[in-house]
């Protein structure tokens, strides 16, 4: 067991950190602020992941065969803080290289690969992610959106609701159910991926006003959409699995902890300058932000080690979740009680994290879900009678 | 970055576990407020344990795996001090076990009444005192370690040390080490109660009210743990100041989930769970609790400079 970093991992940190300095325009905070899924973020994402495309930095986690360089999950986790850390300038496009790729490489077909595989190599593919609905949120099995067989694929019809990067998408990995009448299943075996072109006749896509950001969550709707088979992924009954495997290590991906102790940092220079930082209460809560940011970090620095070493997944990303989100909440309570100036104008950045930091407990399932899980897999806890 | 046990830590860990499970032991039968093993922390001592983080190849990462195991025992030892603080000090490993305590030296401090050994923070430097034990007198308490205190210190062999932040550092990791191991062992009793136990027709830990806070408590056990293998192992004042402090400010919600979780059941001697939340209570006052600890971590990471 240690703690410490390699000479590689560290120099692999440095290279992305100088990609970064050189990369990111003067104005990149006032990009940034908008959100990953704005107009604005995602227009830059293109340039700034060719960038990162040619530096060898976009994908070199993935397999050689995909074009990657087989590096560890912690090499792909170091270029994941510094990204995020700096306000994710790879836009959606960090979800592309985090899950989407690495899903199509294990269940795609070799078609499959050949079309979507290029452009995410490139830097060039926006995703979007078709799970929630109106009534099926955390509670992903209950989807209602029906893919009824048809000839040579199926008929979409339904809503997605709280769909991030929609507005900008090229491609929806889209969840949907073929009904019992139709042949579908009961329950989660019903259900299917389809990989659908969003720019298929049918789809309308609107934009919800929010908290979050600028283009972080739309409504999509499907009206009669056609989706050839070939855009199937996996086998009818196998999506529920494939899900799994997307999510297994969705919920700590993204280094939410390390943007919030880089924005602590921040926040505390800004109280010194101002001469708020003698306050001893001041600073006794910056540094309880900080032991939370700190412990989220042991916790996924965990669930990375057992990617690492090949373990199978179990229920502990649950546990670190918690973390997580307490760690973001913590930064960003914080900043708002002691710099609240930050969010009326004075700082992009700190409106950016708190952007964050409100929705980390809610985006990719809520959190009292991954408590349930870590309760019954990880405490083994007995389950809830359900009525 | 690995969190993989080397083979050497494993075979450390294992032979610790082994001369655990050789004593076969267990929480006391009679009711108890405290349970100190005198057999085991003098067989931890003859056997090498407790100096195992002085050999070639181990270092405080060690000592602190060893400090967090012993603490999951329902009987207290004498490790943190002997294993992390007195090393770190230069003393002799012989003079133990250790005492350590704040301030003029005749606060009640844990492990005295067997102590050889007492070292007080006095601010600006550290004394090591000879203890004497027809000096101390024991103090009766809630909290479940021995405590005595010193009548004076008049009398007694007394060395200035002046590295006063090794030995707040290595306090620190101690405290969140054995906050971790205690928190494991109590979480381990709790869960075990609800799941037996029953109420409504249904195990109590099937209540979702109960199941969240569990495993906000298991997350809080492995939090702290981590923290403090870190602190170990990197021995920085930012590290150490985190650790005990993030241990400082869970103690309190986590102890009281356990004994609301526990029942009536848990307000007895009979039930061995004080025997960790009331370490765990004690542990949460100690060098100066989590405010002193939270402003070190500030001061570490954000130094002000003159």
């Amino acid at each position: 067991m240690e703690f410490g970093w390699s000479e590689a991992e560290q120099a692999h940190r440095e290279r992305v950190r100088g990609v970064l300095a050189r990369e990111l325009p003067a104005d990149w905070e006032t990009i940034a602020v908008h959100g990953p899924g704005s107009d604005a973020q995602t227009e830059y994402s293109r340039h700034f992941c060719k960038v990162l495309a040619d530096e060898g930095l976009l994908i070199p986690h993935w397999p050689a065969d995909h074009g990657g360089e087989d590096l560890d999950v912690w090499r792909q986790f170091i270029l994941g803080e510094e990204v995020w850390a700096a306000g994710e300038p790879r836009g959606p496009q960090y979800m592309n290289v985090n899950w989407v790729g690495p899903v199509l490489m294990r269940y795609g077909t070799q078609g499959q690969l050949e079309r979507h595989l290029p452009p995410i190599r490139a830097g060039d593919a926006i995703w979007c992610q078709g799970f929630s609905e109106p009534s099926a949120g955390s509670d992903l099995a209950a989807l209602r959106t029906s893919a009824v067989p048809a000839d040579g694929g199926y008929r979409v019809t339904g809503a997605k609701i709280w769909t991030s990067y929609a507005g900008q998408a090229d491609t929806c990995f889209l969840l949907a159910r073929i009904p019992p009448r139709d042949g579908g299943s009961e329950g989660k075996a019903g259900i299917v991926i389809l990989l659908t072109d969003m720019t298929s006749p049918g789809i309308q896509v609107k934009r919800i006003p929010a908290l979050i950001g600028e283009g972080d969550i739309h409504e999509v709707f499907f009206d009669d959409v056609f989706v050839p088979d070939t855009d199937r992924l996996g086998a009818e009954g196998q999506a529920w699995e494939i899900i799994n495997f997307a999510l297994q290590n969705e919920r700590v991906g993204i280094p939410r902890y390390e943007f919030s102790r880089r924005t602590l940092d921040r926040a505390v220079a800004s109280l010194k300058t101002s001469g708020r930082w003698r306050d001893p209460v001041v600073r006794d809560r910056a540094a309880r932000a900080l032991m939370e940011c700190e412990a989220a970090r042991m916790l996924v620095y965990k669930v990375i080690d057992g990617k690492a070493q090949n373990r199978p997944p179990d229920a502990f990303g649950a546990v670190a979740r918690g973390a997580v989100v307490r760690a973001d909440n913590s930064v960003n309570n914080f900043m708002t009680e002691f710099l609240p100036e930050g969010l009326l104008g004075a700082d992009p950045l700190q409106q950016a994290h708190h952007q964050r930091a409100i929705a980390a407990g809610i985006a990719s399932g809520a959190a009292e879900i991954q408590l349930n899980i870590a309760a019954q897999r990880w405490l083994q806890l007995p389950r809830e009678l359900r009525r | 970055m690995n969190f993989e046990l080397t083979e050497d830590q494993r075979a450390i860990l294992g032979g610790l576990d082994q001369l655990i499970a050789s004593f076969g032991i267990e929480a006391p039968k009679e009711p108890c407020v405290a349970a100190f093993s005198t057999e085991l922390d003098t067989v931890l001592a003859s056997d090498g344990f407790l100096g195992i983080a002085q050999e070639d190849g181990f270092g405080p990462l060690e000592a602190a795996m060893m400090v967090e195991r012993l603490a999951r025992l329902p009987v207290s030892v004498e490790a943190g001090a002997s294993m992390l603080v007195g090393p770190a000090l230069g003393l002799d490993p012989a003079a133990r076990p250790i005492a350590l305590v704040a301030g003029d030296g005749t606060a009640p401090a844990r492990f005295l009444p067997m102590a050889r050994l007492l070292l007080v923070d006095r601010g600006d430097h550290v004394l090591a005192v000879t203890v004497d034990p027809e000096q101390v007198e024991p103090v009766e308490t809630l909290f479940a370690y021995p405590y005595g205190r010193l009548r004076s210190l008049d009398g007694l062999e007394t060395r200035r040390i002046d590295d006063i932040a090794t030995l707040r550092r290595r306090w620190r990791v101690a405290i969140a080490a054995e906050a971790a191991g205690c928190m494991q062992g109590a979480l381990d009793l709790v869960v075990d109660h609800v799941t037996t136990r029953q109420a409504f027709g249904r195990p109590l830990g099937s209540f979702q009210a109960l199941q969240h806070r569990l495993v906000v408590a298991s997350e809080s056990t492995e939090s702290t743990k981590y923290l403090a293998l870190r602190a170990a192992w990197s021995d920085s004042e930012m590290d150490a100041a985190i650790a005990a402090a993030f241990a400082q400010d869970r103690i309190p919600q986590l102890t009281y989930d356990f004994h609301q979780f526990s029942g009536a059941m848990g307000l007895t001697l009979e039930f061995p769970l004080h025997l960790w939340t009331y370490r765990l209570r004690a542990l949460l006052g100690e060098l100066g609790g989590s405010g002193d600890q939270a402003r070190a971590a500030a001061e570490a990471a954000w130094p002000c400079v003159a």
